[in-house]
């Protein structure tokens, strides 16, 4: 048994030392032969980007689509020919690329980002992955990793047959076999562990990278660390306990850091990077502003409405499209309908129908809550506005038979 | 080991009950669906109930080509708490019935369930007075895109009475699928007694 812990040892030890994340960055331009294991890779991602132009949530908007090439262009420098980047209507945030230069940024990402140095702060961490050839790395050292362990499990097996080859009764043998098989067991495990611990150091690169890209092209820095912060923040919000504690521990299986490591390490690099008080909130602001609407309809669909709440203060605090934030902030209340939720849901969309801004259905809205709280007056008020003011509107009819019901006192 | 076989044995015999589900024929003539609806077929369906993923037991699922080219939803009354289509986990609920729904709140219930089946772009158009038998409700038109961005239209009718709402949806392609079974759609629609 002490070889098979030897074995064990020497595995684990390889593992550890196998290839850092860290790598040179790639030349811009350059494309693999088709015939070598990179252009393999891209292949792949070239099938699987062909087939995302298709998708259903691709978001077409030219000046949404020319804005986000423009931020990306401005933190990829020399390599901005070398990626292509698609705006898609996911709600959740995120953003990924391709090692063949396809990249994804999804709405709930542009949507909780607060200005346009967090925005390049993550497509520079994106397009890091991309510069630094990290999928290419990641699948050679999980090659590497895979020939080790494969050798350790072999090792702890020779050496477990012959221990129990040597065993005096059948239940020590079977006792030595037990353990040669929890030993592989553990080699196994190491190896998935490994795998992402890798992956976490990717991560962490791409982070300081991506902070340092988007530093030389001009931005805060401070920025990157308030993106997770945001998030963080967000997180705690969730209306579900699992979420809240989804982030609060670490695990040798988790692909990512944990948020609070990421933003320790952005802030002890920031004051090392070219200062900047650029932040580019209303040129943002501006970009996002016509997706608004159709991305928090989006977030309310996933029905986590204390992290859509905490996403709208976020957006309101600047005090621009109240209009439209309190009209959503009306629609997370209305469709929680916790304890007085509904009350919220009415002031929600009172404030916005003082707003230049606010969506028509506002005033829909409000009758009908005014109608459930027995507020005739009121309800009849805000039917009638709605009417006034979309008069040819399809529910039109709908809002007259709510009308007519108050006259019948039903 | 015992207690172990006795904790397992449950799970297995629900799971070769689910091993059991199958696609039945829904001959034409009437339907139950559940104990508070009714429909007649003017054709020969198939129940692919069981198949469907998320479902709620008082909903029906009919096809006739597939459930990827005409899906016609039928439900028993939904009373509140009840949903359309079962959430994978807590954290990630699907709409509910309330108990105080506005009309415009029903016929949100029914898109924010389309989209729950993970169709995207859920739009809804033309929203019209109709009948579900004696209950009065709303009648609209749906059109959606799949993950892989195709075409769905759709049509759906939801109604209330007694406290509980009625649903008929019925999707399929835009391409060929839709208009094809729209008018056997429609005549199951027409034909709904519910309450």
């Amino acid at each position: 048994m002490r070889g098979s812990r030897l074995a064990l040892i020497a595995a684990a030890a390889a593992l550890a030392v196998l290839p850092q994340a860290a790598q040179a960055q790639r030349a811009a331009g350059l494309r693999p032969d088709s015939t070598s294991l990179e252009g393999g890779i891209w292949g792949s991602a070239d099938k699987a980007e062909a087939a995302a132009r298709t998708k259903a949530d691709v978001n077409h908007d030219p000046a949404l689509n020319a804005y986000v090439r423009g931020v990306t262009c401005k933190v990829a420098a020399d390599h901005c020919p070398d990626l292509r980047v698609y705006v898609l209507d996911r709600p959740a945030f995120n953003a990924l690329v391709a090692p063949n230069g396809y990249v994804e940024v999804w709405s709930g990402l542009m949507l909780r980002s607060t200005d346009e140095a967090e925005f390049a702060y993550v497509l520079g961490h994106e397009f890091s992955h991309f510069a630094q050839n990290h999928t290419l790395v990641a699948y050679n050292a999980a090659k590497s990793r895979a020939n080790v362990a494969l050798a350790a499990k072999v090792a702890i097996a020779v050496v477990g047959v012959a221990a129990a080859s040597g065993a005096t009764t059948a239940s020590e043998a079977q006792s030595i076999m037990d353990a040669t098989g929890n030993l592989i067991d553990v080699v196994y495990l190491a190896e998935i562990a490994a795998f992402f611990r890798f992956s976490r150091e990717q991560e962490a690169e791409a982070d300081l990278l991506g902070q340092k890209r988007a530093a030389i092209a001009g931005y805060d820095a401070r920025s990157a660390a308030q993106s997770w912060r945001s998030v963080m923040a967000e997180t705690q919000a969730s209306d579900f306990k699992r979420v809240r504690e989804s982030r609060s521990r670490t695990s040798v299986f988790e692909s990512h850091p944990l948020e609070a490591e990421r933003i320790a390490a952005l802030d002890k690099q920031a004051p090392s990077l070219p200062a900047s008080s650029d932040r580019g909130r209303e040129r943002y602001r501006a970009a996002i502003r016509p997706h608004l609407s159709a991305w928090l309809r989006d977030d309310l669909r996933r029905r986590d409405f204390g992290q859509t709440l905490h996403l709208i203060d976020r957006l309101a605090a600047g005090g621009e499209d109240l209009g439209v934030l309190n009209y959503y902030r009306g629609e997370a209340y209305r469709l929680r309908r916790g304890d007085g939720d509904l009350g919220r849901a009415r002031d929600a969309y009172l404030a916005a129908a003082a707003q230049p801004d606010t969506p028509l259905a506002a005033w829909r809205e409000l009758g009908d809550i005014r109608k459930r709280d027995g507020d005739a007056a009121g309800a009849r008020a805000a039917y009638e506005t709605y009417l006034a003011k979309a008069p040819q509107a399809e529910d039109a009819w709908l809002v007259q038979d709510s009308l007519t019901s108050l006259d019948k006192g039903s | 080991m015992r207690n172990a076989l006795r904790a397992v044995l449950p799970a297995l015999a629900v799971l070769s009950l689910a091993a059991c589900a199958t696609i039945t024929p829904a001959p034409a003539g009437p339907l139950k669906v559940g104990s508070g609806a009714n429909v007649t077929l003017g054709r020969q369906w198939s129940d692919i109930s069981l198949v469907m993923p998320g479902r709620h037991k008082k909903v029906r699922v009919l096809s006739i080509d597939g459930p990827l080219l005409n899906r016609l939803y039928l439900t028993d009354g939904l009373a509140p708490g009840d949903y359309l289509i079962k959430p994978l986990a807590k954290e990630r609920p699907t709409p509910l019935v309330r108990a105080d729904m506005s009309a415009t709140e029903r016929m949100e219930f029914v898109t924010d369930s389309i989209s729950a089946m993970d169709y995207q772009r859920v739009t809804l158009a033309k929203p019209r007075p109709a009948k579900l038998g004696e209950a009065s409700g709303v009648r609209f038109d749906v059109s959606a895109q799949t993950a892989e961005g195709l075409e769905i239209k759709g049509v759906a009718a939801v109604a209330e009475t007694g406290g509980k709402i009625y649903v008929i949806l019925y999707l399929a392609p835009a391409e060929h699928y839709f208009a094809a079974t729209l008018p056997e759609a429609e005549a199951v629609m027409a034909s709904a007694r519910v309450g």
